[in-house]
């Protein structure tokens, strides 16, 4: 019998984990601009331009990416396995329209307030991200409201409610669209379709904290969302309380999609096409395709950035094209050669 | 039989079209040889309507016009990417106004389907914009206000080219949005007004006249001068948001701006002032008053690009 | 006496349809009952309640203790369920489907130990399916599925194994296979079996007891002889049979009187 055993996940996670170090540094070590690598270490304190291009300009994003991406690609997972349906997405709660519509609300409104943290070291922060956040968190609740019945998240309920008030979101956000002026207009699309550009390192290290403990709280609920894929009966009968785990994964993917998206837009596609790819790969027991998701998600993202720094250079694309432009494809491609064999490991 | 109906039908059709012609070159007969209401759909263009003393005959703007004051309390016909069809139509122009680079020139051909004449004029280039403001002139029926209108701004250029000609190009970024950072681009009038007001724009090779900038282009540049600019909000203290690239010569010398102003934004009569508050910043040392009775201008030539 | 399953006054409603009305009955430990019934007699939806995905009014009682102060968890040691058909959209080999009985058996990031797998080896072999334990479920026949379904069930060593129709979607062979693998695990593990069935005859054939329902009540309860006969038959399912014995003389058989 071939089953998930020590080795294997020491395998596969050993592996990715070396992809994805290797990854962060050619990809801060990529750009539209070229690198001194020997001067950027020379003099790291001082007011460098190499210094500055490696370690504040890119790093900071290269590593943002990596959360984010590994975020995604984990709600995707979970999600695909709450609504029983490979063709789940983290776009697909609600949380996601609704952090949106929050960020672009405080980009038209009040766009340059600021926290009062110190900037400058850390660059600055400002309130549309929470702006977002709330949104994320309103629109978390009026989707769970909807779905409820007897009690219960039926997976069904939550989908359609999730994708009717997307719908809904996205026709306001059209609307707020049409009555901007043409700059603002610049920075909708940020929101719609992603960016990564972020300088503070203060807000790295939250997105990453964030998201890893998320991650982590995920992984321990794998055997969980096994069983779960199962059907809700048979989880049921199998041992798994499903309200309480149904409830307890809508709230975390929102809480990190909601972060998320706060940070950098939307990003689609990671969250539908990584954790598809990596059951191809490695199977669908949760226990390995979370953590190797994550891994593989963060790799993703990580490149698809740095196509997106320089494929038009000097003009920076959002990611999100990106991302939806080479991960369609690859996909389908994929699918088409591997879909009816077995794992490859 | 039935041919007998259409028989009765051809003449009748025909007698109908020639009334129908008669009446339009009726209606074209009695018009004023110049257009008296004049609707606009872009600031620029009101702008310069204003400034070649033709406001008097406007009767709808965007919302998005506000200079002069009047232009203000004119009858609003929507916004600059959206204006109303029917708005417009109600107010009757005779003329209505816009420019090529927008969505005005599909709008155009709706509005040339209801029977509205629509001019438009480009704002791609400086001399774009110097010629707009001829042509405008010469539809309204004043082609000696257009002459004297660009001949100010022509000296206005060439004022500020003199002022910083010893001077040697400082790299310059000229940024109209900030999150995300949004740049000016090549090929526009912005682009140019740079190049006059003794500035390189470091963005301006791009093919796009605005392009969404990593900042680690922006540190490879290095420019000397940061303008951020930008139609309406307040921005505190830009140069907080650039503390932490200390390797960018502005941001050193603490020579980033911030720019109130869309004087140099809107392609209208204004561009000269503009020009020349832009130089100012790029080039204060081209500007500063004289001291101990030096030439003004002098202490230009030692600068450091 | 104390009975593995106790239930007294069951009754449950889907929103206003009232499909189990005032049901008793109980179950001694490794003891055998065959739920039969026509469509909608409350056959599936008494399987359910038994495994707590559903629950009714009235008191239902498993070794002794009531049935909500169990945990899930705690449950899926006590009771197996093997489900009439299952539809997973997901690709998982026929190994892991049954591993996942074990679900109940260890904590949250272990992974499987040596003696889950021999569990479900063991379950596996014992429903003749190991064979083809690396396959996936999709590609596996009905009754290939059936049998990895069951093999799932054993894996969670149950006390009590509840089946919904196990041989809806079975060709006459493998019906015939699973009826004596029931039989088998009741003598040589001492397994308690409750099953919702809808072929009569195998019913009598296997099961030493049958519990009737008509319309949400027990109408009979007894062994086969005492249950299925013309006149009962006629009464709950509506059609006319004859009843004779098999070749042993001790089970009752029907033969269908189509009406011409």
């Amino acid at each position: 019998m071939k089953v998930l055993d020590r080795r294997k996940m020491i395998l596969v996670n050993g592996v990715l984990l070396i992809l994805l170090a290797l990854s962060v540094i050619a990809c801060a070590l990529l750009g539209p601009v070229r690198l001194d690598l020997a001067r950027a270490w020379q003099n790291i304190f001082a007011a460098n331009s190499d210094a500055e291009i490696l370690f504040r300009a890119r790093l900071p994003r290269v590593l943002l990416g990596v959360a984010i991406g590994g975020g995604m690609a984990a709600c995707g997972v979970v999600l695909q396995a709450l609504l029983s349906n490979p063709l789940a997405c983290p776009q697909m709660l609600g949380v996601s329209g609704g952090a949106s519509l929050g960020g672009i609300l405080g980009l038209i409104f009040f766009p340059n307030w600021l926290l009062p943290i110190a900037s400058g070291l850390l660059g600055e922060i400002s309130w549309v991200p929470l702006a977002a956040f709330l949104g994320a968190l309103l629109s978390m609740i009026f989707v769970y409201r909807f779905s409820l019945f007897h009690g219960r998240l039926h997976p069904y309920h939550l989908l359609l409610s999730g994708v009717i008030f997307n719908a809904f979101i996205a026709a306001v956000i059209m609307f707020l669209n049409s009555i901007v002026d043409f700059y603002q207009a610049q920075g909708l699309l940020f929101w719609l379709m992603g960016s990564l550009s972020t300088r503070a390192y203060l807000t790295v290290a939250f997105i990453w904290g964030y998201i890893v403990c998320g991650f982590l709280w995920l992984w321990a609920k794998g055997l969980s969302l096994n069983l779960i894929t199962l059907g809700e009966e048979a989880a049921m009968q199998l041992g798994v309380e499903t309200a309480a785990l149904q409830r307890q994964i809508f709230v975390a993917s929102s809480l990190m999609i909601g972060a998320m998206v706060s940070v950098s837009g939307m990003i689609g596609f990671v969250g539908l096409m990584v954790p598809h790819v990596m059951r191809l790969i490695v199977g669908g027991d949760h226990r390995l395709l979370l953590p190797a998701s994550f891994l593989a998600g963060g790799i993703f993202l990580c490149w698809a950035d740095t196509l997106a720094r320089v494929l038009l250079a000097p003009a920076e694309l959002p990611v999100g094209i990106v991302t939806a432009f080479f991960g369609g494809p690859f996909f389908l491609y994929l699918l088409y050669r591997e879909g009816g064999k077995k794992p490859a490991l | 039989m039935s041919y007998r109906p259409k028989i009765l039908a051809a003449p009748l059709f025909v007698v109908s079209l020639i009334v129908l012609a008669a009446h339009a070159s009726f209606v074209q007969a009695t018009s004023a040889p110049y257009p008296q209401r004049i609707v606009s759909l872009s600031p620029s263009v009101t702008e310069t309507l204003f400034a070649l003393g033709f406001g008097n005959r406007i009767v709808g703007v965007t919302t998005y016009c506000d200079y002069p004051a009047e232009a203000r309390k004119l009858p609003k016909i929507g916004g600059f990417t959206n204006p109303s069809l029917e708005a417009i139509v109600g107010q009757r122009p005779d003329l209505v106004i816009g420019v090529n680079e927008s969505s005005h020139p599909v709008k155009a051909r709706e509005m040339e389907r209801l029977g509205i004449k629509v001019a438009l004029i480009s704002v791609t280039s400086l001399n774009d914009i110097l010629n707009s403001i001829q042509s405008i002139a010469r539809w309204l029926g004043n082609p000696e206000a257009g002459e004297k209108l660009t001949q100010k701004i022509a000296r206005q250029i060439d004022a500020v080219k003199k002022r910083v000609a010893p001077a040697p190009r400082r790299a310059t970024l000229l940024a109209v949005g900030i999150k995300p950072l949004v740049a000016v681009g090549g090929k526009n009038f912005i682009d140019e007004l740079i190049t006059l007001a003794g500035g390189e724009n470091i963005a301006g090779q791009a093919a796009q006249p605005w392009l969404n900038l990593p900042a680690e282009y922006v540190i490879a540049k290095a420019p000397r001068v940061i303008i951020e600019a930008g139609m309406g909000s307040e921005r505190e203290q830009p140069a907080k948001r650039w503390q932490d690239l200390k390797s960018i010569p502005a941001v050193k010398e603490q020579r980033v701006y911030y720019y109130r102003s869309d004087k140099i934004l809107r392609p209208g009569p204004r561009i000269g002032e503009g020009l020349e508050e832009i130089a100012r910043l790029v080039h204060p040392e081209c500007f500063a008053e004289s001291q101990r009775g030096l030439n003004p201008g002098s202490g230009c030539e030692g600068s450091r690009p | 006496m104390n009975p593995s399953i106790l239930i007294r006054n069951l009754s449950f409603a889907y929103q206003d349809r009232a499909v189990l009305h005032d049901v008793s009955l109980s179950v001694e430990k490794g003891k055998m009952a065959g739920i039969i019934g026509p469509n909608g007699s409350g056959k599936t939806t008494f399987i359910k309640i038994l495994s707590a995905v559903l629950s009714g009014q009235g008191e239902v009682t498993l070794n002794g203790r009531n049935i909500e102060t169990y945990g899930r968890r705690e449950l899926s040691k006590l009771i197996a369920v093997v489900p009439q058909e299952s539809r997973i959209n997901f690709p998982y080999t026929a190994a892991e489907i049954v591993l996942m009985g074990r679900a109940g058996h260890h904590g949250p990031f272990a992974l499987e130990g040596k003696k889950d797998l021999d569990v479900a080896r063991t379950s596996m072999e014992s429903t003749d399916s190991l064979s083809f334990s690396n396959r996936y479920l999709h590609e596996l026949s009905g009754g290939e599925k059936q049998r990895v379904l069951i093999a799932r069930a054993l894996a969670q060593e149950p006390e009590i194994l509840l089946l919904d129709e196990p041989s809806a979607f079975l060709d006459l062979k493998h019906q015939l296979h699973v009826f004596e693998l029931l039989r088998r695990l009741n003598r040589e593990r001492g397994l308690t079996i409750v099953a919702a069935l809808h072929d009569l005859n195998l019913a009598a054939l296997f099961f030493p007891r049958l519990v009737m329902l008509r319309e949400g009540k027990i109408y009979r309860d007894g062994p086969p002889q005492d249950v299925l006969s013309e006149k009962t038959i006629g009464e709950v399912y509506g059609i006319r049979v004859r009843v004779e014995r098999d070749p042993s003389g001790e089970k009752p058989q029907l033969f269908i009187c189509p009406s011409l």
